[in-house]
């Protein structure tokens, strides 16, 4: 107790490490952070919500090669998957003449495309057992009022798996958040970036990886306020009137 | 001058599952305001015939003609289905469907549930159908209800929620398939009420029930299937109080 008394003592004492200059990297690392795990989301949820339909297709040529997609990307580590797109750009021939070079040059966007693939199989899957758990007398009732596939899917069964899937999505994104971590290791200045750094420069692992653990935290818990709210509007037809 | 279409006929309806046929081919004509009542024994194949008359069964063999248009069909290796799911859809819009555990969208407020169809199926404008929908569930004593989602509402509730969801689609004929069969006894009376007063105005109705004395009262025609074959056939007269086959003497008989 004394002693972490006597750590928090210094730490408000604001000794070299925590001064304007390393809580601007801080800073830094939090809007790189967010950027990459909301983009890579969004990008996620739009690749996701085609490929859980198609992974309900009776079709085998379309079914097949999505769960195959799926199942590499969730059975292989996040860093591993990071590591292959980074380092596996450059064998694309002629790429570092093209333009694309000019985006793929930095880290951050094959980091981007890591993260997008890995959460959109994850949500491909989440999507996929929400929509096939979709009632069956629902969508007979959709069938039976004369409704065409796509319109089904759009008003019917998309808006009632959405709902389901809601709670593991949450998860999910939070999974993301902290998987994100990895990105430090292609020397993307997200927040743990920015406390390895400030670790190395001030050689104060503890001080350095607490601080960001507590703006992680801080992190999780508004995305599952958000989360809370949002279920607690959307999945109103589950709960008692006045509930 | 031509006849007005007749809402609603089937010829030689014929259904089988793997080796079992369960419908031999069963023809029926709907005329308007007719309301024709399916009974028989669990298995005899009335609700299969009921959900062929809007193909959410393909029958193997047979004609469907809904308001003077018949449906086509081709043969794939599949079997026999529609030729053209668009007009699959057309048609399935004019014949309401009222099932036995309701299937109301559940997402969705018992209104929503009501509109949805008329506005995304028949393109009806929006303010037009909630206009529409609050006089139906008004009608069906749901007013106060429209804001409730359907796992909030009772079974007959639910419904009479449905029943004003085929209204609103102001349909050429009502399917009814068991409509009561999944409430309890003292929610009944209430859906039957509202089904009683749409016999009244004149709905053309098709509808599968086990409640006899409801069908004695309200049909034009009662049809006995068992096994798949149309065994009697008449007006409530006819079949409920002379019958003339052994069995439906049995099947109707008190049940103790």
């Amino acid at each position: 107790m004394e002693q972490l008394n006597a750590w928090f003592t210094d730490l408000l004492a604001g000794n070299a490490i925590f001064t304007a200059n390393t809580l601007g990297f801080y800073w830094d690392g939090l809007v790189t952070t967010v950027q990459l795990v909301f983009l890579c989301l969004v990008l996620g949820i739009v690749l996701a919500v085609p490929l859980a339909i198609g992974r309900g297709s009776k079709r085998p040529w379309i079914k097949w090669p999505i769960y195959l997609y799926t199942y590499v990307f969730r059975g292989t580590p996040l860093l591993i998957q990071l590591y292959l797109v980074y380092y596996g750009v450059v064998f694309f021939d002629g790429i570092q003449d093209s333009i694309f070079w000019v985006v793929f040059k930095q880290a951050f966007y094959p980091a981007l495309i890591a993260f997008t693939l890995n959460t959109a199989a994850y949500t491909t899957e989440i999507f996929h057992g929400a929509i096939k758990n979709t009632a069956k007398g629902e969508i007979e009732a959709a069938r039976a009022y004369g409704m065409s596939k796509p319109l089904m899917m759009r008003r019917i069964i998309l808006p009632s798996a959405f709902r389901r899937a809601l709670p593991a999505y949450g998860n999910e994104v939070i999974f993301m958040l902290h998987a994100s971590a990895v990105a430090s290791v292609v020397t993307i200045m997200d927040l743990t970036g920015a406390a390895s750094y400030v670790y190395a420069r001030f050689y104060a692992p503890f001080a350095a990886f607490s601080f960001v653990a507590v703006i992680y935290l801080c992190l999780t818990f508004s995305i599952m306020f958000c989360f809370r709210k949002l279920e607690k509007r959307l999945l109103a037809h589950l709960r008692p009137r006045g509930a | 001058m031509a006849a007005t279409p007749i809402p609603l006929e089937a010829r030689g309806i014929k259904k089988r599952f793997g080796d079992h046929e369960v419908l031999k081919g069963l023809s029926l004509q709907a005329h308007k305001g007719d309301v024709i009542t399916l009974i028989g024994a669990s298995g005899s194949g009335k609700s299969t015939f009921l959900r062929c008359m809007n193909l959410l069964e393909q029958p193997d063999e047979g004609d469907l003609i809904v308001h003077g248009e018949a449906i086509n069909f081709r043969t794939t290796q599949r079997g026999r289905e529609p030729a053209n799911w668009k007009q699959v859809e057309r048609i399935r819009a004019k014949l309401s469907m009222v099932f036995q555990n309701f299937n109301l969208w559940a997402h969705m407020t018992l209104l929503e549930n009501v509109i949805e169809a008329p506005v995304h199926v028949l393109g009806k404008p929006r303010t037009e159908a909630i206009a529409q929908a609050r006089d139906l569930l008004d009608r069906v004593g749901l007013l106060d209800r429209a804001d409730y989602y359907p796992t909030q509402m009772s079974g007959g509730q639910q419904q009479r929620g449905a029943i004003a969801r085929a209204l609103a689609m102001d349909p050429e004929v009502m399917l009814f398939d068991e409509p009561t069969s999944a409430l309890d006894p003292e929610l009944v009376g209430d859906v039957l009420k509202v089904m009683r007063g749409l016999a009244d105005e004149g709905r053309t109705m098709i509808l599968v029930t086990h409640e006899i004395a409801f069908a004695r009262d309200v049909s034009s025609q009662v049809i006995y299937l068992h096994q798949g074959v149309i065994e009697e056939s008449g007006t409530p007269a006819e079949v409920l109080d002379n019958p003339r086959s052994e069995r439906l003497r049995q099947f109707l008989a008190p049940k103790h």
